[in-house]
């Protein structure tokens, strides 16, 4: 089933050209780059690292929407807008996206790349021949060419102190921003204030003296939360230093998909990802449309047909035993039958993203163990609820990715396990699981999961790697800009 | 969890990092398996999982120069040694001066090398551009190219050593802290583990900063203290900067792994030690900062991770290497700053120590007492802050 990109009737804007791979795209101005990939049919905007499987926007694994935009590695094609002639190009590919041998790479036996190309057997013993083997994995690993000379200077950042910072933009961090006494700062991922409201919330109208920063993403807490550094969505904008003396984590909960296989395949969406595209881009998620989840996610369903998505079903998540498809979605497997769809959408289990919270709170001198929120730190909202249980069907699928940026699979953690290797640290370390650009969320619930179904131990006493900064990046550029407003603890 | 730990051993060694593990597979090497080692940590938990897996036989002093070349020519065969590839990549290493002044002192360094048999070479303005194309070149004042350095990525090594150390029947535990050092009539007589003992002939401290609370577990005092600094590494590129690199005006040091992550640190002058992993707000943006000034096409290229780990620096940042002078049966390879690049070499010179009784002259300029007797060994081309080193 090949899906040709469907847009919907509800927004119109000026008409814009792009190049991708070459290849004229139209989209409309004021898009994201995925939205007007997505909406022209485009599913496939990136290879995985080591199996080169076709990868896209999920709005879970950040490695599926990276390419590079005129000539810059790496860019968040959901974060980028739309220009006119711009040169967006897959990354991961040798010598070119027609002809592609990288691609050779899906014939290796799964078990050859084990930890990346690093620890294999087929790697030379001999460091004679180690070095130009190294020098050709290096060419594969390292999936972009590096951008040109750019003798333009850092960007000088940008300090701002507060009596209280509000991290997330949803209706929890609104109301914790209008509860708030003194000067207060909003930061938010999204282009917009409201969360899954996406702006139309008439509760966005925010106190006069509340400052806030839209497509800002939280690079990370330091200093027990006193000081937040956050990145500018776009690479041209200063990074920011935040003092404040308190702090409110209202980061809400997102969908996890279930640990099954097929879940990195293109065509499946988060459904804050889903309902974007389809509320604020007029991209349908798809033609036939699946929705699966937990009992709350019938909601996603349902405002997914009112804006015109053709949804087929909701389905339970815990009855889905695996979603199947080559380039991208075909099918979802529910007990033991195949249901048709070339897009799936997963509403649930939710889950709050841990990481400011360990931030705030960890310490440690042989290991950062998460620890108490300093009284300065609070959470609101659903980030500060128990998250619902990670969904793998009936059964742990071997096949299933643990981590899709990464390329590690539950065969191999499992492999690990039998070899009596539980530790989270190390297995993080063997696999390289959660060492991508998505952070180790959700990987390394997935992994705790893993560890927890394979030893019979609760999931809770597994415990997750150190979740270091950071949770959304800063550019060497904008972290340099930082470097005159910062004082050296001595 | 702790397993059962036998009664008695010929040797203990407290850490299982590069050094722990490369002394044990040294010493068994030369026929003495009746070994444990313990660590308190996970596997590459400590700085042996940490540091910028950079190595180099190449420094300013004759001192330090003749461990570490020692140690590279252990690096370079330690892959067919453990029958494993430790990926140690000889792309090269060199060394950055901006200053007149510390292009003056690469000038000796360079005669040092030479004098020692190290393959060195002075970068010239042509030479530079081919090794390091990318670097911002206005910038240098001068370079000193090491052929045989390079990295050696430390999972790589870490896993290789673990591996054979186990197949040689040596017990190796993680997650094992001891609790105590019990000394009997002037001697480090046994290590104590909760509430198991351990007796043993010798016991060796290989614990990275942790060997400071070790040592006065044991009474004693030894002059290193953990000094925790920063690292971080971009996302991946295709190769633009080969051999591995130390800025000295920066204190800064990086290169570029075979994942194509640029990974590297700054340390900051006038920092104090602290004791624990917590990142900070200040260190990423001003190595940002000199990554930027001397590689401009970095500047929209995204940090992936950043982490922290500890030094463990004597004042002279040198290591500790051989026996305390104020207890018996307590050996020491501890104080390390460079503890990837000097691991294989200390470890083969701590082995031969051990086995006959014999401290080659290359180790014993980094005894544990050097410092009570006036002899420090200070380096001028280390990337480490004078002032931090004596803290």
């Amino acid at each position: 089933m090949t899906f040709s990109g469907h847009r919907l009737p509800h927004i119109s804007r000026e008409p814009v050209t792009i190049l991708w791979n070459g290849r004229p795209v139209r989209g409309l101005k004021g898009d994201t780059l995925a939205a007007t990939l997505y909406g022209q049919g485009v599913r496939v905007f990136a290879r995985s690292r080591k199996f080169h499987e076709p990868r896209g926007l999920s709005g879970t694994f950040v490695a599926g929407h990276l390419a590079t935009v005129d000539g810059i590695p790496h860019c968040r094609l959901d974060r980028v807008m739309t220009e006119p002639g711009q040169r967006v190009e897959m990354e991961n590919v040798w010598p070119s996206v027609r002809f592609d041998l990288l691609n050779m790479a899906r014939l290796l036996p799964r078990r050859m790349t084990r930890a990346g190309f690093e620890h294999p057997r087929f790697i030379p013993d001999s460091s004679f021949a180690w070095m130009p083997w190294e020098k050709l994995l290096w060419n594969i690993a390292g999936e972009a060419n590096p951008p040109e000379f750019d003798d333009r200077p850092e960007i000088p950042g940008r300090q701002i102190e507060c009596d209280t910072l509000v991290i997330g933009g949803g209706p929890e961090g609104l109301a914790a921003a209008k509860a708030a006494s003194g000067t207060v700062v909003v930061v938010t991922r999204s282009p917009e204030l409201g969360g899954m409201a996406f702006g139309k919330a008439a509760s966005v109208a925010l106190p006069e003296g509340v400052t806030v920063l839209t497509d800002h993403e939280v690079y990370g807490l330091f200093n027990n939360g006193r000081i937040a550094m956050a990145a500018a969505n776009d690479p041209q904008q200063p990074g920011v230093m935040i003092e404040a003396k308190r702090v409110v984590l209202a980061t809400g909960v997102r969908s996890v998909p279930p640990l099954v296989s097929g879940a990195a395949l293109p065509g499946v969406l988060d459904a804050r990802t889903a309902l974007r595209l389809a509320a604020m881009d007029g991209v349908a998620p798809g033609n036939k449309v699946l929705v699966m989840g937990t009992y709350k996610g019938r909601a996603v369903a349902d405002t997914l047909s009112k804006l015109g998505c053709n949804v087929l079903d909701f389905i339970d998540v815990s009855d889905v035993e695996r979603i199947n498809g080559r380039g991208s979605v075909s099918s979802v497997r529910v007990a033991g039958r195949n249901l048709p769809c070339d897009a799936v959408v997963h509403a649930g289990p939710w889950r709050s993203d841990p990481t400011l919270a360990f931030q705030a709170g960890a310490d440690g001198d042989l290991r950062l163990m998460p620890g108490a929120l300093p009284t300065h730190v609070s959470l609101q909202g659903a980030c500060s609820e128990p998250g619902e249980a990670i969904s793998f069907g009936r059964a742990l699928d071997r096949d299933a990715l643990v981590c899709p940026c990464m390329d590690v699979t539950v065969d191999e953690v499992l492999d690990l396990i039998d070899r009596g290797i539980t530790h989270v640290e190390e297995l993080k370390r063997r696999t390289t699981c959660g060492m991508g650009t998505c952070q180790g969320v959700p990987c390394w619930d997935y992994l705790a999961a893993v560890v927890a179904d394979a030893t019979g131990r609760g999931v809770e006493d597994i415990g997750h790697p150190t979740y270091r900064p950071p949770r959304a990046a800063l550019t060497i550029g904008q972290a340099a800009g930082l470097a005159d407003i910062t004082e050296i603890e001595v | 969890m702790i397993a059962k730990l036998p009664k008695h051993c010929e040797t203990v060694i407290v850490g299982a990092g590069i050094q722990g593990l490369l002394l044990a597979f040294n010493l068994a090497e030369r026929g003495k398996t009746d070994i444990l080692v313990l660590d308190a940590g996970y596997w590459q938990g400590g700085a042996s999982g940490r540091n910028g897996t950079l190595v180099r036989g190449g420094f300013s002093s004759p001192e330090w120069i003749g461990l570490f070349h020692h140690s590279v020519e252990q690096w370079k065969v330690l892959s067919s040694r453990l029958r494993r590839n430790v990926m140690y990549t000889r792309r090269g290493y060199s060394i950055i001066a901006e200053s007149d002044k510390t292009r003056e002192m690469l000038d000796v360094a360079h005669q040092n090398q030479k004098a020692a048999g190290v393959k060195t070479e002075m970068l010239s303005e042509r030479r530079l551009k081919k090794v390091l194309p990318a670097i911002a070149h206005r910038r240098i004042t001068g370079a000193i190219h090491l052929q045989d350095g390079g990295t050696a990525p430390h999972h790589a090594v870490m896993k290789a050593a673990l591996d054979v150390v186990r197949e040689r029947g040596i017990q190796v535990h993680y997650q094992t802290a001891v609790t105590g050092i019990e000394t009997t009539d002037g001697r480090v007589s046994a290590v104590l583990v909760g509430d198991q003992r351990v007796e043993a002939d010798l016991t060796v401290i290989a614990a990275g900063g942790q060997s400071t609370d070790l040592a006065q577990m044991a009474g004693v005092e030894i002059e290193a203290v953990p000094f925790r600094i920063e690292a971080a590494a971009t996302e991946p590129l295709r190769p633009l900067i080969y051999p591995a690199l130390a800025l000295v005006d920066r204190m800064t040091y990086l290169h570029q792994t075979a994942r194509g992550e640029v990974v590297g640190g700054s340390e900051l002058p006038g920092e104090s030690a602290k004791r624990n992993l917590k990142s900070t707000a200040y260190v990423l943006p001003r190595y940002s900062k000199h990554l930027l000034e001397m590689f401009p096409q970095l500047r929209n290229v995204r940090i992936l991770r950043q982490w922290s780990g500890y030094l463990h620096p004597a004042p002279d940042g040198g290591p500790l290497l051989g026996p305390h002078p104020d207890i018996r049966d307590l050996w020491f390879t501890s104080g390390w700053t460079y503890g990837i690049a000097g691991g294989p070499g200390a470890a083969d010179l701590m082995a031969k120590a051990i086995v006959t009784g014999e401290i080659d002259s290359r180790m014993a300029a980094f005894s544990v007492d050097r410092f009570r007797r006036g002899k420090p060994c200070m380096e001028a081309s280390a990337v480490i802050d004078n002032a931090s080193a004596a803290a």
